[in-house]
């Protein structure tokens, strides 16, 4: 048992790999809860959490901070599990939703949204969810432009250019409205504070139903991931796995976006991750991307509160400049693996 | 589709040429293939280009006839069209083709040598890189370079790190390509920062380069551009030849005696350049390079690789885009970067959407 | 393109002319940005290309022919709208329209002191072009603005006497003011309200300016760095920062009372002792962190004095 680290990645037992990664998590949580831009020192944070503070530090510890550590939990798991999701069905290490135009899909949206008159405080999520759904149906296109072919880069190439094209089309509508324009500067950096609980409850629903398809299609996924023939030949259709994962990516990601902006290459590193840690099987990695997302945006969270005190720095510049020397990881190593 | 120009490799000093080919001898070494029926097309396109500019020219807030605008060209007429024509829509109508053709030949280049449609310097993070240095010289982060200055050696810092980092070329240029989205992705997530830390005022004067806007170039960035160009196209001109080999397999080329890195690298080398000048002058334009080389194809019915037409359809289409957004809602101008993203974005969807055989080149 | 620019330069300058009944009259220099300016000392045909510019323009009696939008709409300004007449909008606080510019023969163009060289270098061969220096962003920038606008314009005097009437009248506000608050309830913050915390604006740009005149003590909470209009949204840990004695909540649209209601659905602003005291005031952006110039330090100081009125019996 001591020794289940030394093992091969698909040996190892998910289950110890697994508390580990949850122990991990509770201690990035815990020091979420201590760590800010304010002038509230860790040992004070600390003494707040036994009992022992001011009602300002209580508010700051047991609102602020929690509030934001529940977003980055919420937001780690979903872009996580989404990310993973992409890359089984598209049985390619390097989809994600970032770099595949689902975010783009939703900041389009919300864009939209804000032109017509809402603001980023009131934004809804259905409209996030949406966008992505467009993203993500354009991807679809380029899953099966990708078909036998079978070439990682190129689905890839497809997402950034519809990113850019998303991103022009952003432009175009801010044009003709400055408040949008000033809104969403501030919007696209992604940030998981100042996001309050009851937006968590709105898309609670759609997360729910994510989760019925996730638990559905990760038996077909598995089977997919040996190749459509073999799926077709244990009774699954691929089509239909696909489409439902379409729509639970769109879901999750869409979600995610409406309440913390865009925030980029988490997809990506989660997945990779956890491949590193219990091997290729998604029915092992699913699992392990449930805290390992977490783990990744409340660190990065952590960080972006500490480097630009008073201010912080927007979460989404951080996980882009963490995230882009792992796409870089993943095709340097020798072949790419493909999925 | 097989070119024909397949077994000149083998024969390399032969004076003989293909059925529909001319071999043009420039001094004792030197020898250009060209395509006969290249040379018909360039000639069609150059001429509507020439017809399109007159008319270009005479477009605007102030509509000024062809005739008046030959006049004003011939040196005559009054001085009010002098100046419009002259001093506002002459050296934007330059920077117009010189950009398209810049952006197009780079995208024809990138994309035989990845064999795929969508890749092009614009999506590969070097559009990206340009619009970070640039926004970082307006919003003042302690840098008092010109805004296009920065561009170049955003576009030149980008390429170094991709090259760097993803040690060469690769096969296809493809771990290349890859490094540079990431790259890109990093730069997009920077500009973003840099425009959340400036107050909206600095934040407008930064937006033409991030949206690539032709009104009022450096005019020696212009001039920089446009002799890099004429050295990149004579470039082009004389590894036509090699360049003809990018779309074969790597055992092919190297069977017919061609070193395939040296090629790429070449090739590489020469997009670069075209894409930085372009985008020094015009912010990022990146989907003319998606649009113009395929126009270009559909005009050469897929034989070969159309590198002259690719630069000219693309001046074409830069020149048209930046006719449209000056005019379309007057007198507010529409940035060329955004027609050309609604002109290339269905198109892009299109080439998404359907079905893969002929999506790869 | 080799033509002879400065004789074209006249011409243009005549165009402007023939249509007033001037001849040519004398010049007068101006020291701007990008070197010395010769503008004629009678100039009928103006045309302005930024806010404060417009602000300047109209406040010394002159109405520009055209002028750009407003941030956030598609033409000037509101508190300057019923002044200006029928003027043409020749682009936008993004972009300028160049031909449109020409098209209106102006004989004297200003612009803010935000324009690139690239493109003075063309507006230059339009008409004189005036680009103030940029004095940075310090107490009475605007001021110094104004001065070369009136500069430009020929009427320094009266751009004197237009300057000291506002400073009246601000040091009127003042007293009545600081006989109704105490020395020690006068803190106030300007800020814009963003999700993730708020915005703090500078002490030393043009509305706080105005705030600081009338006698509030201005205080950006040390978060705004030097040079800078704003600060980047400041952590809402921080927020006891702007906890003043007043808050002056700036909205980019008419809908001040939406944005304060969108704000307080945020726990952390509305538990704030200046919302609790009701001592928030929603004010219109484009007025208090877009626009600058003696109008609309008159159209702030209105406001504070409706503020006066209605909060601080």
């Amino acid at each position: 048992m001591q020794s289940w680290f030394l093992k091969s990645p698909a040996q190892r037992p998910l289950f110890a790999v697994l508390v580990s990664a949850l122990f991990v998590l509770a201690l990035c949580c815990l020091l979420s809860l201590l760590f800010g831009a304010g002038g509230l020192t860790p040992q004070a944070s600390l003494q707040t959490l036994f009992g022992n503070g001011s009602p300002d530090d209580e508010f700051t510890v047991f609102h602020l901070r929690s509030t934001r550590t529940l977003i980055g939990l919420f937001v780690g798991l979903t872009l996580g599990i989404a990310g993973a999701l992409m890359q089984a069905v598209a049985r390619n290490p390097l989809a994600e939703p970032g770099l595949l135009g689902v975010s783009a899909g939703s900041s389009f949206a919300v864009a939209m949204a804000l032109v017509m008159g809402a603001s980023t405080a009131t934004l809804t999520v259905g409209i996030a969810q949406l966008g992505a759904l467009i993203g993500c149906i354009c991807v679809l296109g380029a899953a099966r432009m990708q078909g036998q072919h079978n070439d990682p880069i190129r689905l890839v190439l497809a997402g950034a250019a519809l990113s850019s094209l998303l991103l022009a089309m952003t432009s175009l509508i801010l044009l003709f409205d400055q408040r949008a324009a000033d809104e969403i500067r501030f919007w696209v950096t992604g940030s998981v504070a100042g996001r309050d609980t009851h937006t968590l409850m709105s898309v609670l629903p759609s997360m729910l139903v994510a989760a019925a398809c996730v638990l559905y299609t990760a038996k077909p996924l598995a089977s997919l991931a040996l190749g459509e023939r073999v799926a077709i030949g244990l009774g699954h259709k691929p089509r239909r796995i696909r489409g439902i994962i379409i729509i639970a990516v769109a879901l999750l990601v869409g979600g995610a976006t409406a309440i913390a902006g865009p925030v980029a290459f988490i997809g990506l590193v989660v997945p990779f991750a956890a491949r590193a840690l219990v091997g290729p099987d998604i029915r092992r990695t699913l699992w392990l991307c449930l805290p390992l997302g977490p783990i990744i945006v409340i660190s990065a969270d952590i960080i972006s509160r500490l480097v630009a005190q008073p201010t912080e720095m927007p979460l989404g510049v951080l996980t882009a400049i963490v995230g882009a020397p792992v796409l870089l990881l993943i095709v340097r190593s020798r072949r790419l693996p493909t999925l | 589709m097989i070119n024909q120009s397949l077994s000149m490799p083998d024969t390399p000093t032969s004076n003989t040429s293909p059925n529909g080919y001319r071999l043009v001898s420039i001094g004792q070494h030197a020898q250009i293939l060209i395509e006969k029926e290249a040379i018909v097309r360039n000639t069609w396109l150059l001429l509507v280009l020439f017809f399109a500019s007159i008319i270009t020219l005479g477009s605007g807030t102030m509509a000024i006839s062809p005739k008046e605008v030959v006049d004003v060209l011939l040196g005559q007429g009054d001085t009010m069209n002098q100046f419009v024509v002259k001093d506002l829509r002459l050296p934007r109508l330059l920077a117009a083709i010189y950009t398209g053709a810049a952006f197009s030949l780079a995208g024809c280049l990138m994309q035989t040598m990845a064999r795929n449609r969508l890749a092009t310097p614009g999506i590969i993070g070097i559009d990206n890189a340009a619009m970070a240095f640039a926004v970082s010289s307006i919003v003042g982060m302690s840098v008092s370079l010109a805004p296009s200055f920065m561009a170049l050696a955003g576009a030149a810092t980008a390429t170094a790190l991709a090259f760097g980092l993803a040690g060469g070329s690769g096969t296809r240029g493809y771990r290349f390509i890859v490094a540079g989205i990431g790259i890109g992705a990093i730069a997009g997530a920077v500009t973003q920062l840099l425009l959340s830390q400036v107050s909206i005022d600095v934040a407008n004067s930064a937006y033409p380069w991030t949206v690539g806007s032709l009104s009022a170039r450096d005019p020696f960035m212009v001039n920089t551009l446009s002799i890099g160009i004429a050295i990149c196209v004579i470039g082009c001109l004389l590894f036509s030849r090699q360049f003809a080999l990018l779309p074969f397999s790597d055992q092919v080329i190297t069977g017919l005696g061609a070193n395939i890195k040296h090629i790429r690298i070449l090739a590489l080398i020469l997009c670069i350049t075209l894409t930085g000048l372009a985008v020094a002058v015009a912010g990022p334009v990146g989907l003319v390079a998606l649009v113009g080389p395929e126009i270009a194809r559909v005009l050469s019915r897929y034989r070969g690789i159309p590198l002259i037409s690719s630069a000219l359809t693309g001046a074409l289409v830069m020149m048209l885009s930046d006719l449209f957004g000056r005019t379309v809602l007057s007198p507010i101008e529409l940035p060329v970067g955004i027609v050309t993203a609604v002109i290339g974005g269905p198109y892009l969807i299109w080439i998404l959407v359907r079905r893969s055989s002929r999506s790869s080149l | 393109m080799t033509f002879n620019r400065p004789s074209f330069k006249k011409i243009l300058l005549c165009a402007g002319l023939a249509a007033s009944f001037t001849t040519f009259a004398a010049e007068h220099t101006v020291s701007t940005k990008y070197g010395n300016v010769k503008v004629n000392d009678e100039v009928k045909r103006v045309v302005t290309l930024s806010e404060d510019a417009l602000d300047s323009a109209i406040a010394l009696g002159f109405k520009p022919l055209a002028a750009v939008a407003t941030r956030g709409g598609d033409s000037v300004a509101e508190y300057i709208q019923d002044r200006v007449g029928n003027i043409s909008i020749v682009g936008t606080s993004r972009q300028n329209n160049l031909e449109a510019i020409v098209a209106q023969r102006p004989d004297l163009i200003l612009a803010s002191a935000t324009l690139s060289q690239d493109q003075y270098n063309i507006l230059s061969k339009i008409a004189p072009t005036v680009v103030p220096k940029s004095p940075g962003i310090v107490t009475g920038s605007w001021e110094t603005i104004a001065h070369v606008y009136a500069d430009a314009l020929n009427k320094t005097d009266e751009m004197d006497v237009i300057l000291a009437d506002i400073e009246k009248r601000a040091s009127a506000l003042k007293n009545k003011i600081t006989t109704k608050l105490p020395q020690n309830e006068r803190s106030a913050t300007l800020a814009r309200w963003m999700p993730q915390g708020p915005v703090v604006m500078s002490s030393q740009i043009f509305a706080p300016d105005i705030l600081a005149s009338v006698g509030f003590e201005i205080n950006d909470a040390g978060v705004v760095k030097e040079g800078r209009p704003h600060s980047s949204p400041l952590s809402l840990e921080n927020l006891s920062k702007v906890d003043n004695d007043w808050l002056f909540l700036a909205t980019l649209n008419n809908e001040g009372n939406a944005a304060l209601e969108a704000a307080k659905t945020s726990p952390s602003f509305s538990r704030l002792n200046v919302v609790k005291e009701n001592h928030v005031m929603t004010v219109n952006g484009q007025l208090w962190t877009s626009a600058a110039g003696p109008l609309a330090a008159h159209a702030i100081l209105d406001t504070i004095e409706t503020v006066i009125d209605k909060k601080m019996n």
